[in-house]
């Protein structure tokens, strides 16, 4: 995983135990606007700036992020080259467009037009640089895309359509999603705080992630897919319907797929990505869910930003490996309860073992994705 | 996987986007504002398919393409980079090509799953690997599953469908399937994903099924790949969809799902490859 806090794993749970963020401000210089919006961005050379070197720095970041994966799970060649790539991102490769046009006469949507290959370049480019055989299934379903990645990936495994997976998560800086954004008024001032009576929106970050499925623990403290689900909530193409039925309903279908209660969820990472909505609505359907008894929350995007398509891999390894590491994080940034929420999040990291844990995902679209997880050796 | 119904949409390549919305309010109500190429191309296909059938609430929408919103992802990076502005709120989501999958979905009433997925050459049969892998679970038993793209302004497409003499076009081909037979006109019988060109021939060759009445080919499938697959396959007829009905990124659905519309024949085994040399096969029974 490479994302604002570094591409060690051992640095990122680090930084997240300790409560250490990098944010960084970007002026909107090309519409002019007087005022800049914080990102958490990837530690750059001076080279790798989105105007240099734009394609190279793009597939460098996704091919580190895979080979350290792929040394991590200890693969041998045949077993790399039997994988299929499940890859999940809101902007694809638009960055590169973005980085390439400084260099030329032509305009970037031209460029665009003209020389993109659809959605499946960046899958089809991580299968010829690791030799991998399989597959490729590219997701785009906005911030739920890499978790949809990782929801059918473990489906597939567990119906042993094929033995494993390589599954990514990829959003890299660009334009379109940081003017977008602050186009919908989105992005918040300074500070990220979910379920914070003062938040005021969500700030976006970057990040590359890279996981592999397969269908047994090779490692003790491995985590397993128990189950998950994906429904779309008709309510709005923005928001999500502020009653959380349908988020409600994702996260019982998604207990039910994995064959437990909600009494069986330890900790629960939210999407939280701190808009008023979002904050409503996750609020809501987890009352719904869990009644009167919801479990811990934390919500992780104040560490690594709102990583968009990539937040569903991110999120995850970042949370996995936290509790791989013995706690479920706190969520920095959070001071004051809204009284309308009545949810206050994990403050200070909760220490932690083995247990069962739900991770929720939305996006525009009215997509949600919830995934069960597990380190356990039973279900229950 | 039976199929209940199956619809086309072909049109020119930037064909006036109010002809669109005019052939879409054949099929509802509703007005489309806010909405751009690729969404109304994805209703049109798509309520086609469905017109005056009864939908389960729980139906699903798979919606497979290879390039998503090109036109108006285009505009919006013109309105950052040109314009030198905020994009237009609804143009910047509409970005996001899932936002098609719900339109439809919000339109229909309908809110099971939601996915947009793609895979170079290959997206609808990888959609139709994930709707296998959803039915087989019982985590859908009803979905909508389509190809949709705008014609592309690629160097790549173009010099591709130049060279084998194919029009561009825009594409929605749509397929309402759901996990019981009554009531259906067909079945995908076979999905099958082959690592390379002898895999594939070899299931081919071995494959026990009565003989395909009509054989198609995907887009990268080569002349000589095209001759040697006839010989072994001796079909009835063939199908160029692509040369009758012309080239989008989703020729495959749209071609596919014209067959259950124009032929009387019984079996359909659509041949497609990517780039790699994956090969795909579609087996389709009318009934």
């Amino acid at each position: 995983m490479t994302c604002s806090l570094g591409d060690s794993l051992e640095g990122i749970v680090d930084a997240v135990r300790h409560k250490r963020i990098k944010l960084e401000h970007i002026p909107f210089d090309l519409a002019r606007l007087p005022y800049t919006r914080p990102y958490y961005l990837i530690n750059r050379n001076e080279g790798d700036k989105l105007d240099n070197r734009p394609e190279e720095y793009f597939y460098e970041i996704l091919f580190s992020a895979v080979s350290r994966a792929l040394l991590d799970a200890d693969l041998n060649r045949a077993e790399i080259k039997d994988m299929h790539v499940f890859f999940g991102s809101t902007s694809m490769d638009v960055p590169v467009f973005e980085g390439n046009h400084r260099k030329t006469s032509a305009t970037v949507s031209g460029m665009f037009l003209q020389s993109s290959c659809g959605y499946g370049k960046i899958a089809g480019a991580i299968v010829e640089r690791f030799g991998i055989g399989g597959n490729c299934y590219s997701f785009a379903t906005a911030c739920t895309s890499s978790a949809n990645a990782l929801l059918y990936a473990a489906a597939m495994i567990s119906e042993r359509y094929i033995e494993r997976a390589m599954v990514v998560g990829y959003d890299l800086f660009n334009n379109l999603g940081f003017y977008g954004f602050e186009a919908l008024k989105s992005i918040a001032a300074s500070e990220y705080r979910p379920f914070d009576r003062t938040r005021d929106g969500l700030i976006l970050g970057e990040a590359c992630g890279a996981v592999v499925l397969e269908g047994r623990r090779r490692k003790a403290g491995d985590f397993m897919h128990l189950g998950g689900a994906n429904l779309c909530d008709t309510y709005s193409v923005t928001s999500h319907d502020e009653e959380g039925s349908a988020v409600a309903e994702t996260m019982n279908r998604a207990l039910k797929q994995a064959g437990i209660g909600p009494e069986d969820i330890c900790a629960v990472k939210a999407h939280a990505t701190g808009t008023e909505n979002n904050d409503k609505t996750e609020c809501a359907a987890m009352r719904a869910t869990f009644g009167r008894h919801i479990p811990p929350v934390t919500c992780v995007k104040p560490f690594i930003g709102h990583t968009v398509g990539a937040c569903g891999v991110n999120e995850l390894i970042l949370f996995t490996e936290s509790v791989k590491a013995g706690f479920v994080p706190s969520t920095p940034g959070f001071r004051e309860v809204d009284e309308n929420l009545n949810l206050t999040p994990l403050t200070e990291n909760m220490e932690t073992g083995k247990g069962i844990f739900m991770l929720n995902y939305f996006g525009f679209g009215g997509n949600c994705t919830t995934l069960i997880l597990s380190n356990t050796d039973n279900k229950g | 996987m039976y199929i209940h119904s199956a619809s086309t949409f072909t049109g020119e390549a930037n064909a006036d986007i109010n002809f669109l919305k005019e052939e879409i309010r054949r099929y509802t109500q509703e007005n489309f504002r806010r909405v751009n190429r690729f969404i109304l191309l994805s209703l049109l296909g798509a309520l086609q398919c469905v017109h005056q059938q009864p939908l389960a609430a729980a139906t699903a929408v798979y919606l497979t393409t290879e390039d998503g919103n090109l036109g108006e992802t285009a505009d919006i990076l013109d309105e950052i980079y040109t314009s030198r502005s905020l994009p237009r709120p609804f143009g910047f989501i509409n970005t996001m090509s899932n936002t098609a999958a719900f339109y439809l979905a919000r339109n229909l009433g309908i809110r099971g799953r939601n996915i947009t997925v793609s895979s170079q050459h290959l997206s609808f049969e990888r959609g139709l690997e994930l709707l296998k892998t959803d039915f087989t679970r019982g985590a859908e038993r009803s979905a909508l599953i389509g190809g949709v793209d705008e014609s592309s302004l690629s160097r790549m497409d173009r010099k591709e469908s130049a060279g084998r003499g194919w029009r561009m076009v825009d594409g929605s081909g749509w397929f309402y399937v759901k996990s019981e037979k009554e009531g259906a006109c067909g079945a995908f019988t076979e999905i099958m994903s082959f690592r390379d060109g002898p895999s594939c021939m070899r299931w081919i060759r071995e494959r026990e099924r009565s003989p395909a009445a009509v054989v198609s080919f995907g887009a990268l499938i080569g002349d000589d790949e095209a001759t040697a697959l006839r010989e072994t396959l001796r079909p009835a007829a063939e199908f160029d969809y692509l040369r009758d009905y012309g080239y989008s990124g989703s020729a495959a659905a749209c071609g596919v799902s014209l067959f259950v519309r124009l032929f009387q024949a019984k079996t359909l085994l659509h041949i497609n490859r990517d780039q790699r040399g994956n090969y795909a096969v579609i087996e389709l029974e009318r009934y």
